[in-house]
């Protein structure tokens, strides 16, 4: 027990010390910027001059660099990401309202691209059709080497205005609230295309070496079928790359959701994130970069607990010592 | 958005001398195909410009259909489209090869020098190859070109900072390995500095998956520079193919066209790139990738 609570101990460590060191380098850009920092927080509204001193006042740009650095990571560090600009509500209220619309396409898209990319590549790994296999490795290379916002645009003009058979914009008809399955279509083969593509081919190399370890002898030696050698044996010991490849992908995936939400009109965080460096309103961009970020470690630390649950071999080593039965 | 796939390696070369290597990599059918609609998108992108009319001049009719005096049509403003996608070839191949090259440099100096020698430096690099790892480049790029600008330079810069790891990453665990060697050991006991071991022994012959690594680079970049683009975030005086689509998503009913050259471009472009990047890969480890 205790081998378990010291892992998850550091791996929390380690994701909050990887949160702070966003948080600085986003204060740093901050500092970086270049331009009167009343203004950049403020955008393109005109400023009167007690608003000014106000400010000057409320984000302490009268003190040294190291005092604020320390008042903007404990806001942030307290869920206070501060007042959007344009809309004179609180940061973190704007973004949350908007963080179930993302996750309602991020999480399927990680799911689909998953599955996906194991079937495809233990296919791929297992054929003996030289076509087959090709064709598959070839297409994951076309499929990311797309522009995945491009691939939304096409599929838009292919799909909703040539043959208008799937909406191109929105969660659902005007005037409707929640999302529609057939709203969901075209955003979602967009988001998932070249994560699934990445999946395929590193389920493939690692099924390919799975499938030549000496287990695989010794189980077709027992007289199991080609099926069972390939499914039961092989690719459970090919998963171990793709729990690690699919913590990644979330981020990969979250990331380019902000160019598949603006394709689609979709109203998730990367919207947000794309009017906010329009408006120039600062502290949202900041800020969706931030959820992002604890969404993404959020990701990573259930894929560790994931992969914990999947190797046997940290199973042991976690299990106390003389308890083995 | 997207990855530099860059498969596991861990031999190289084979057996073969060099030149072979490069003569059997070469004669691949998929390489043969590749490189040439390379080269002829990089010839078209960097020389075409003197032969195609002004990128900015609005003297034609607005959104006419390819074909006819405008040979990929022309846009809202009645620019002349091949004209513009000619130019916007030439700012993100620009952008795309600048960005390999400032990786591969920094990630094979870094990357070697923290696998070669180990210590501080290395448990830094694989903090920061960690942290580049989990948080990706596109919104780091995003948020920070919003912030600092958006010129050509700025853009690359920033891309080079967020990609350079990936590079780093390959160029450590090869210095790694090639310590271990006797070649390294002997050159030691010939007593050649550890510097000189690691410049003419470490770097070279690390030099194979980095150029995997870099090949694979210059696609990711491209596809980075067009999305940052196609959001708004890019230099407005010479507008990339990512910019184009940016402004021709109003017109995806009506002129499909201008949404549909500059992303088959961006799409040829990194194929062939990461195309050519397999087909090295495939030739420098020739016996990873087979069933047994």
């Amino acid at each position: 027990m205790k081998a378990v609570l010291i892992h998850y101990g550091k791996l929390l460590g380690s994701s909050f010390l990887l949160l702070l060191v966003v948080i600085t380098i986003l204060f740093a850009l901050l500092e970086a910027a270049p331009g009167d920092p009343v203004q950049s927080l403020v955008g393109d509204a005109p400023v009167s001059e007690q608003f000014r001193e106000q400010l000057v006042a409320a984000y302490g740009l009268d003190r040294s660099v190291v005092e604020r650095y320390f008042i903007y990571m404990g806001s942030v560090l307290t869920g206070d990401l501060g007042t959007s600009f344009t809309t004179q509500t609180p940061v973190l209220d704007r973004i949350l309202g908007r963080l179930g619309n993302t996750l309602a396409l991020a999480i399927p898209a990680t799911v689909i691209s998953t599955l996906g990319g194991i079937i495809l590549g233990v296919i791929a790994a297992r054929t003996r059709n030289p076509l087959l296999d090709t064709g598959i490795s070839g297409g994951a290379v076309g499929m990311f080497s797309i522009p995945n916002f491009w691939l939304g645009l096409m599929l838009i003009a292919i799909f909703s205005v040539q043959l208008g058979w799937l909406p191109a914009q929105g969660t659902a008809s005007y005037g409707q609230s929640g999302i529609a399955l057939e709203h969901m279509v075209l955003p979602l083969i967009t988001l998932v295309t070249s994560q699934f593509a990445y999946n395929i081919r590193v389920m493939r190399s690692s099924m390919i070496e799975s499938l030549g370890q000496d287990f695989v002898d010794t189980a077709r030696s027992k007289g199991l079928s080609y099926r069972q050698i390939v499914w039961r044996h092989g690719m459970p010991n090919a998963m171990l790359p793709m729990i690690t490849i699919t913590g990644y992908g979330v981020g990969l995936i979250l990331a380019g959701s902000v160019l598949v939400e603006r394709v689609f009109g979709w109203p998730g965080m990367g919207l947000l994130l794309v009017e906010s460096i329009n408006n120039n309103d600062t502290l949202v961009v900041l800020g969706v970069a931030i959820v992002i970020t604890v969404c993404i470690l959020i990701a990573n630390i259930l894929t560790d607990i994931v992969y914990g649950l999947a190797d046997p071999r940290l199973r042991a080593r976690f299990r106390p010592k003389g308890s083995e039965s | 958005m997207s990855h530099g796939a860059v498969p596991k390696i861990t031999q190289t070369g084979g057996n073969r001398p060099k030149q072979q290597t490069w003569k059997v990599y070469l004669r691949k059918p998929a390489v043969v195909i590749f490189l040439t609609l390379l080269v002829i998108m990089v010839l078209v992108s960097f020389i075409g410009p003197n032969f195609v009319g002004s990128p900015f001049s609005t003297a034609h009719a607005p959104l006419q259909a390819p074909g006819g005096a405008n040979p990929l049509g022309t846009d809202h403003l009645g620019r002349d489209y091949l004209a513009r996608v000619v130019y916007g070839g030439r700012t993100s191949l620009l952008v795309g090869f600048t960005v390999a090259l400032l990786c591969m440099t920094v990630g094979l100096l870094v990357g070697g020098l923290a696998g070669f020698y180990g210590g501080v430096v290395d448990t830094l690099l694989v903090k920061v190859a960690e942290f580049f790892q989990v948080i990706p480049g596109l919104l780091l790029a995003l948020v920070a070109a919003a912030l600092l600008g958006s010129n050509v330079t700025i853009i690359i810069g920033i891309l080079a900072v967020t990609m350079w790891p990936v590079v780093a990453r390959i160029a450590r665990a090869e210095a790694m390995r090639i310590a271990e060697l006797g070649y390294v050991e002997s050159a030691r006991a010939a007593g050649f500095s550890r510097f000189r071991i690691f410049w003419s022994d470490a770097v070279p012959n690390a030099m194979p998956p980095v150029l995997v690594a870099t090949t694979m680079t210059v696609g990711l970049a491209i596809l980075l520079e067009s999305g940052l683009a196609f959001l708004g975030i890019g230099d407005a005086n010479r507008p990339s193919w990512g910019a184009l689509l940016n402004l021709a998503q109003p017109y995806i009913t009506s002129a499909w066209w201008l949404a549909a050259i500059p992303g088959l471009c961006i799409f040829i472009v990194v194929l062939a790139v990461n195309m050519l990047g397999d087909a090295l890969n495939d030739v420098l480890n020739p016996n990873i990738g087979k069933v047994k």
